[in-house]
């Protein structure tokens, strides 16, 4: 029985060691699955390597000096701004709204929960063809139905604004559930007993939604829109079949500039210079909603 | 320092794709995106092997998928393809990247080449050397209601000229008068668009055949087929027609919503096929119009390739030689919608013959005709087409729909043309 | 006022009943607590004068106006819950604050209020803390200071002291039978713990399964307990029930005798038993005691310096006086 007391440090000491023992997988898949590729883009991002005219072995910012003169990239900024302010804030309210109505189901219409969750399920390329037909007039049985009344529904998808809207109203009809899915959960982490004590209280049901349970949500809602919205600057499949990108350019977001410069133009290392600049920006984001998140739960 | 890039490049997109298998010895695996004849060649697989006992894993996967999937693995030469689908439209840019592998003397060994028709196996030829084997070659047809004209009281138009008075005369609510791909795409609206852009005398580049690449897409000829695109769309076109590709112009067509549809001979062949149109009776196909250059069918040439960092080539090379026999490809075309194939000897088989003329009776000679007029770099074969033809595309499309002038287009996309070349 | 009349007030969830038909007066000032078993419906019966929960049938009137179909809100009443049901997001200042808001009160009249109330409930440093960094009794004087500021004409209390350990229950027990005393308010008070019924109430409605076993004041519950359940349910340590022949003896069914009520004697008595377990609380001691013939032991009160040993021989021997006698229905008998 030596007391080797350096090493020993109490019981809870070893089970702390075993928890961090188990992360240890976790950080390395991490290092290798995001920081190796990672690095693999910051590096292509300085330099001048083309997939058809390889590389002079030139080094430096001239990709990022590019970029910034890029009116492309600026109406790209644009797009992607748009799509995922509308698109997060419209999945954000129609999944709160969902949630809360949900919520207050309860016997055997709960199941019906499932039934919301069937747009998240679809996978992304089969969404976008569903509402490519629903907005393609010679396609849409919208357009159909109210042609019965000689009301003529406007093409979408051949105007920037129209296809923008059309591509969000995809983005958030398979999107919401998840918005939903994480502020049903964080409801019913909401005592029902809140409900009631402001029923007592004397608020209306709609005060009690906004002086009670809004602001117990306020940290969920926060969570889901920094994830949607980090998300949905990864814009691609939509656009992809919806659009291509047109009316013109006017739907290229910028993920999907990038796909244009990279694979398209074979300007691999222009291409990694705009997938850099996409992480700053979700980088920045995650990190000031991060910050902001710890103000509200302090 | 390329290396080097290559395999940055390979680590940046590896992570982002799933693992891929590496073939065992008396396997190999090949990568295309989905087509009838690829469709229909994943399905003979089984007979692949019982002949020569190689596992052939054919993937066929969509388009999009593709490009990722084939960058990852050639700039990464990681060898886990043995045989890839090889566009005319894309060997250029992949032969200047390395990414093929020379087969002339491969090809030259397979008993087959000689049935194989000279037109599309020559695109394949770059600095004298085989990069490839077609299996088929698709060109642009036009179709039309019978019934319509006929009502109309008017002939089938034979120029462009006469295709804007017909549909003048034709183009009403219930049904519009043409459809025509117009999503931005160098596969889309740049595989239908110089059709009209020939015929009028539009060109890409000064002189391409004698070697002068200096963009000319900005020329009155190209700006007055450019209208006439954008009239006929605009004015005489469906609603939405501003954002139609194949899928929709074949819907239109097979739903009775258009008169006319200027189409690939693989969309072609499913707008007048009975068993998938109620209107394919009374559809009737001519050659694409002509202008006052002349009749300019498009013209899209697949295949199948061996790339550079293959494993093992020669049983690539069996491969590809059964693909392409004529066995396997009579085969395809009996089972799939499958027409443009570019082995000779298959339009002479009477089950062939019999099953397309049912489809429509003169389906087989109309593609004939038009790919004997189709000049091969109707799309130019140049490594950087794919960059070039998704701009134009782009300006076209904005033209179309509104956003900026036919004038400021072209300047447009002659610009984007300097730029991409470095001129 | 607070006057609460419920006529014949019945709850079912789905099939199954869970208050049977009842009428039940409430006057105000009245300090009333509903006592019974767990599942008894004591606190569905608060939940529906507070309209948490709709009525099946009956109607319930407040003051004189009926109030079966009002809103809790409407009501004018005021509840405390076992859970404190406090708003974590606000302070105190802004919980107590909270239904003065929704009731439109000026400012100034909401800050002299909560002064007050923060003052009798010795909250004033408090104020400004979150509910997450309060004491379980700290809480609990916010939720009552939340419902003193509404000036409501009855508070209901849902169990409030469960939650809080033995000392701290004592003491808050007190400040709310005080806080009565002060404002002369009607007030609900819901407990499974007969003490708490027997030392706040002004009246006590004892419920078992749904029904109203006996209305009445501490004293009178403890002195007639109308039926078995009652006389058992109240009182500490429970009343000895003993049946059969020595009931017989009695001409009952039944017969009950509380342990205060029995005395103990090492030479004579009524019945002889053997001493068992003792339970020394300083001032008294109990007694289990074996009686030959009875299944059960009796428990018995003595003085807390009686000093007998384990298997003593002794005599146990009631009270005429004090000697409950039920038929066979459990009913009692006069």
């Amino acid at each position: 029985m030596s007391s080797n007391s350096k090493q020993r440090a109490g019981a809870t000491y070893e089970l702390e060691r075993g928890y961090r023992r188990m992360i240890v997988p976790a950080i390395i898949a991490v290092a290798i699955f995001a920081i190796v590729p990672l690095a693999g883009m910051l590096a292509l991002s300085f330099s001048d390597y083309h997939l058809i005219r390889g590389s002079n072995g030139e080094f430096g910012l001239r990709n990022f000096i590019k970029l910034v003169n890029d009116k492309r990239l600026v109406n790209s900024i644009y797009v992607m701004s748009v799509l995922s302010l509308f698109g997060v804030a419209a999945q954000v309210i129609i999944g709160t709204a969902v949630a809360v109505g949900l919520h207050k189901i309860v016997g055997r219409w709960r199941l019906g929960r499932v039934l919301f969750l069937v747009p998240y399920a679809v996978p992304h390329v089969a969404v976008a063809l569903i509402w490519l037909s629903l907005f393609t007039p010679t396609l849409s049985p919208i357009n159909a139905f109210f042609d019965l009344f000689g009301i003529t529904v406007p093409s979408f998808l051949t105007s920037q604004n129209g296809a923008m809207f059309a591509i969000i109203v995809a983005d958030t009809w398979t999107n919401f559930p998840f918005t939903m899915l994480i502020i049903l959960a964080a409801l019913q982490g909401i005592s029902p007993d809140l409900d009631e004590a402001a029923a007592l209280d004397g608020a209306s049901r709609v005060k009690t939604f906004i002086f009670i349970t809004l602001p117990l949500l306020l940290p969920a809602l926060l969570m889901v829109t920094l994830f949607r919205f980090i998300d949905s600057l990864k814009h691609f499949p939509m656009i992809f079949v919806m659009t291509k990108g047109g009316p013109g350019r006017s739907t290229q977001a910028t993920n999907f500039y990038a796909y244009v410069q990279t694979f398209q133009n074979s300007n691999v290392a222009y291409g990694a210079a705009i997938a850099v600049l996409l992480f700053l920006m979700a980088a920045l984001i995650s990190f000031y909603v991060a910050k902001l998140n710890q103000r509200i739960s302090s | 320092m390329k290396r080097l890039l290559a395999t940055a490049v390979a680590a940046t997109l590896a992570f982002g794709v799933p693992a891929l298998t590496t073939a065992a010895d008396e396997e190999i695996n090949v990568v295309m995106f989905g087509m009838p004849y690829t469709n229909g060649l994943q399905k003979l697989a089984g007979d692949f092997e019982a002949e020569t006992g190689i596992k052939a894993n054919i993937d066929v996967i969509g388009q999009d998928v593709f490009e990722n999937r084939i960058t990852l693995s050639f700039t990464g030469a990681t060898g886990d393809i043995d045989v890839v689908h090889t566009p005319v439209i894309q060997v250029q840019r992949w032969v200047a990247a390395n990414w093929l592998k020379p087969i002339t003397a491969e090809v030259d060994a397979m008993a087959v080449k000689s049935d194989i028709m000279a037109g599309p196996l020559d695109a394949y030829v770059i600095n004298g050397e085989q990069w490839a084997v077609p299996y088929m070659a698709a060109t642009g047809l036009m179709t039309y209601r019978k019934d319509i004209l006929e009502e109309a009281g008017v002939d089938v138009p034979d120029t462009w000229e006469d295709m804007l008075s017909v549909a003048a005369k034709i183009h009403n609510d219930e049904t519009a008068a043409i459809a025509m791909r117009a999503v931005p795409g160098q596969g889309f609206n740049m595989f239908i668009f110089p059709m009209v852009m020939r015929a009028y005398g539009g060109k890409f580049f000064e002189d391409y055949t004698g070697g002068d690449l200096t963009p000319a897409i900005n020329s009155p000829e190209t700006l007055e087929a450019l209208n006439v695109y954008m009239k006929l769309l605009n004015e005489y076109g469906p609603q939405g027609a501003g954002n139609f590709n194949f899928a929709e112009v074949n819907a239109a067509a097979q739903n009775g919503q258009i008169a006319f549809a200027l189409e690939g001979t693989g969309v072609v062949a499913q707008i007048v096929d009975p068993a998938k149109s109620k209107f394919a009776d009374k559809t009737g196909i001519a050659l694409p119009p002509a202008g006052p250059a002349g009749r300019s069918p498009a013209i899209a040439v697949h295949g199948l390739g061996i790339p550079a960092s293959a494993k093992n080539p020669e049983l690539s090379a069996r491969f590809i030689e059964w693909a392409v026999s004529t066995e396997t490809m009579t085969k395809i075309a009996l089972s799939e919608s499958f027409s443009n194939f570019t082995t000779g000897p298959v339009a002479q088989n009477p089950e062939v013959i019999e099953k397309y003329s049912k489809v429509h009776p003169d389906f087989l000679t109309m593609q004939a005709d038009a790919l004997n007029l189709a000049i091969g770099h109707y799309r130019p074969l140049l490594p950087d087409w794919p960059a070039l033809g998704q701009a134009i595309g782009e300006n076209i499309n904005a033209a179309l729909n509104g956003l900026v002038s036919p004038e400021e287009a072209l300047e447009g996309a002659e610009q984007d043309m300097k730029d991409i070349l470095g001129m | 006022m607070g006057s609460i009349e419920l006529t014949a007030v019945q709850k079912s969830f789905g099939d199954v009943e869970v208050i049977r038909p009842l009428n039940l007066d409430i006057e105000d000032g009245e300090f009333v607590v509903f006592v019974g078993p767990s599942g008894c419906g004591k606190s569905t019966l608060l939940r529906l004068i507070a309209g948490l929960e709709d009525t099946t049938a009956g109607s319930i009137s407040i003051d004189g106006q009926d109030a079966t179909d009002l809103p809790p809100g409407k009501r004018g009443l005021a509840m405390v819950f076992q859970s404190y049901a406090l708003y974590p997001h606000m302070t105190v200042r802004k919980n107590i604050a909270f239904p003065m808001r929704m009731a439109k009160i000026p400012r100034q009249e909401q800050a002299k209020r909560i002064a007050a109330a923060a003052d009798v409930l010795n909250l004033t440093d408090y104020l400004d803390r979150r509910p997450g960094q309060l004491s379980g009794g700290q809480r609990q004087r916010v939720a009552i200071g939340r419902a003193i500021v509404r000036e409501p004409s009855a508070f209901l209390f849902d169990e409030p002291l469960s939650n809080l350990d033995a000392a701290l229950r004592v003491g808050m027990r007190l400040e709310i039978s005080e806080l009565h005393k002060r404002l002369q308010t009607t007030m609900i008070y819901v407990t499974h713990d007969q003490v708490e019924a027997m030392t706040m109430a002004d009246k006590i409605v004892v419920l078992n399964e749904g029904v109203i076993e006996q209305v009445g004041s501490p004293l009178e519950l403890y002195r007639s307990p109308r039926n078995l359940f009652v006389a058992s349910f109240i009182g500490s340590p429970m009343m000895n029930i003993i049946e059969g022949e020595m009931a017989d003896s009695h001409q009952a069914s039944a017969i009950g005798v509380r342990p205060e009520h029995l005395s103990l004697s090492t030479d004579s008595g009524l019945w002889q038993g053997k001493v068992g377990v003792a339970e020394h609380l300083g001032s008294d001691t109990f007694f289990h005691v074996q009686v030959e013939g009875l299944p059960k032991p009796l428990t018995v009160r003595a003085p807390g310096d009686v000093e007998l040993q384990y298997q003593d021989t002794v005599f146990v021997t009631p009270e005429k006086t004090n000697l409950h006698r039920f038929d066979s229905s459990g009913l009692r008998i006069d």
